[in-house]
């Protein structure tokens, strides 16, 4: 859980925190490795919606090296194996992400990201 | 004119069955014709047309509410009528009298048909000529022949009184007993390894994630997963889904591995519950919109689950509380480091809000399907138009009935593809109560349901919820 995809997605909501809030940036994580469905339709149709090059960072900052630093104009199923492997297989278990901009701790536990944010909380106060 | 076929319906959900019908022609791109209106919807035969067998066998295996899918070959108030159409269809059937084994299926809906008359009912079919062998095991076809008689609930009688005097009956071939019917047993809640108070009930479960048209390679969204009964039907159905909620707790259950996972790993689509995350949807952290396929939910409308938000709740009577001179501290013993306080939500406002989020976060064409509870006397055709959009229409509005009150599922289509901001989440305020606006039965829910669905003779409660 905490897969890439939904990394790829998520952005600080920190009351005030609007700019430079994505991606978020992993700390102390805890990776394991599971298989999933392969489903090129899907991610052809997923690319577009994706931050590529905040995906190609977190895989790195992962170890994984697989995906060159544009997606490439032929979808070839040797690029989509390696898409998926990133985006579906790869699960952060433990850990945290940050917000680059205000700080804000974003908690894992058992796979489950806390996203919540105390909005009420003036940025300053969230800070770890 | 397309080819008819004969559905029979299980006994229950009678609005679902034309919404479902419609939303798995639509996932496979073909059209259903309807009898003509009006039709009593309450009945459980339909004879409906289509352009292919192929079609009338795909709305078999899928459809929850479907019991039988035959090939139509007549149907009368009485035999010399059903005979006659058959006789006339004959082009249908003669292929099958040379040498194709078959056997005959009676069966009554409302009645027991006695041993007896069945052999009489069969034997009333000997036009057709049937010259291959009998075969009770492994026929080759079925011949269904159903008879429907008036609901004798409640009243007292011999078993097999009111035998024959049935309002119609039907008759056709066998094509395919309904497949997708005995999922209702294999979700079953009380079977599951990990449920709450709050689970949905796998017959409704599976009837929801057909109106999201759930297929492999579509990505789904429940935005009040709770513990995930809607996730597990639509994962079955080969979707992705993605979970939130604003409490951890729900979706965690008490061990190590979240109770979400190890119900999905049950049905073996633990791999397609692609994340679960805590948050208030009202402060969500999707990055960007147009991400899902469909929203499925059921929002907490209070009575057993509150309806939450972040934030405080009002209270003038008391002084704010002074700010602590140290920011909060992250170190706390559970894993959940702040919980925030929470302020109650109410039901129509969260409502416009999940049609606005929606709207955002769905692409083009995109479902949203979630239950609305409603007062059944109060409620009104225009209380759904209170809740929608521009960009967003109603595709199906069904009701199940508890009696005083009553829930319904709401199937709204993105018709936009044109792009939105993210919601403010602030609909309550944005529209001032001028008093001109129509009020929906379902707003303040919680309050009417705990006063038992009084009258609106004391219109006290319309005061009472504004602290």
């Amino acid at each position: 859980m905490v897969r890439l995809i939904t990394h790829n997605l998520l952005a600080c909501h920190v009351k005030g925190c609007t700019s430079n809030n994505f991606p978020l940036q992993f700390k102390d994580v805890q990776v394991e490795l599971r298989e999933a469905e392969f489903n090129p339709d899907f991610l052809r149709g997923f690319i577009p919606r994706l931050e590529w090059g905040a995906l190609v960072d977190a895989a790195r900052q992962l170890g994984d090296t697989s995906l060159p630093a544009e997606p490439p104009e032929m979808l070839d199923d040797d690029f989509l194996q390696k898409l998926h492997h990133v985006l579906l297989e790869v699960h952060i278990e433990e850990g945290a992400m940050i917000c680059p901009n205000c700080n804000h701790v974003y908690p894992i536990s058992n796979g489950i990201p806390n996203m919540a944010s105390a909005y009420h909380q003036p940025i300053h106060n969230v800070v770890n | 004119m397309g080819l008819q076929y004969l559905f029979v319906f299980a006994q229950a959900h009678e609005e679902f069955r034309i919404p479902e019908l419609l939303s798995i022609a639509e996932l496979h791109g073909f059209e259903v014709t309807f009898p003509p209106p009006p039709s009593d919807i309450s009945r459980p035969f339909m004879v409906l047309e289509l352009e292919s067998e192929v079609h009338a066998r795909i709305l078999a295996r899928r459809c929850i509410l479907v019991k039988f899918v035959c090939e139509f070959y007549g149907r009368g108030k009485a035999y010399e009528e059903l005979h006659e159409q058959t006789r006339n269809n004959r082009e249908k059937w003669s292929q099958y009298t040379q040498d194709t084994s078959f056997k005959f299926f009676i069966s009554a809906y409302n009645h027991t048909v006695p041993q007896k008359r069945m052999k009489d009912v069969v034997e009333s079919f000997h036009y057709m000529d049937f010259q291959g062998k009998i075969d009770m095991n492994n026929p080759e076809i079925v011949l269904a022949c159903f008879e429907e008689y008036r609901d004798k609930r409640g009243t007292t009688r011999h078993k097999h009184e009111g035998d024959g005097d049935f309002e119609e009956v039907f008759f056709g071939r066998l094509l395919e007993e309904g497949t997708a019917r005995p999922l209702v047993k294999t979700f079953d809640v009380k079977k599951r390894a990990y449920y709450g108070n709050t689970s949905m009930e796998a017959e409704i479960s599976l009837l929801m994630a057909n109106q999201t048209l759930a297929a492999p390679g579509k990505l789904i969204y429940d935005p009040f997963i709770g513990t995930g009964s809607m996730a597990y039907t639509t994962a079955h159905f080969g979707a992705l889904v993605f979970g939130s909620d604003i409490d951890g707790r729900q979706m965690r259950g008490k061990e190590k591995q979240p109770g979400i996972i190890r119900a999905a790993a049950q049905y073996g689509v633990a791999h397609r519950i692609i994340d679960l995350c805590t948050f208030d949807v009202t402060r969500n952290p999707w990055r960007c919109g147009e991400l899902f396929d469909a929203i499925i939910t059921d929002p907490p409308y209070g009575v057993r689950a509150g309806a939450k938000r972040l934030g405080r709740k009002a209270r003038p009577d008391k002084a704010p509380r002074p700010k602590p001179a140290e920011p909060f501290s992250s170190k706390r013993p559970d894993d959940e480091p702040y919980i925030p306080p929470t302020m109650p939500y109410e039901l129509s406002s969260l409502v416009v809000d999940l049609v606005l989020l929606a709207r955002y976060l769905l692409r083009p064409r995109g479902r949203l399907v979630f239950f609305l509870p409603t007062v059944t006397d109060e409620y009104e055709e225009l209380d759904i138009q209170t809740m929608l959009c521009e960009g967003m229409e109603v595709v199906a509005n069904s009701l199940q009935n508890f009696g005083t009150w009553g829930r319904r599922l709401i199937t709204i289509r993105k018709i936009t593809s044109e792009r939105y901001p993210p919601p403010t989440f602030t609909s309550a305020q944005d529209t001032p109560d001028d008093g001109k606006a129509h009020t929906p039965a379902h707003k303040d829910f919680r309050e009417k349901y705990f006063q038992g669905f009084k009258k609106a003779e004391d219109e006290q409660f319309g005061e009472t919820t504004e602290t």
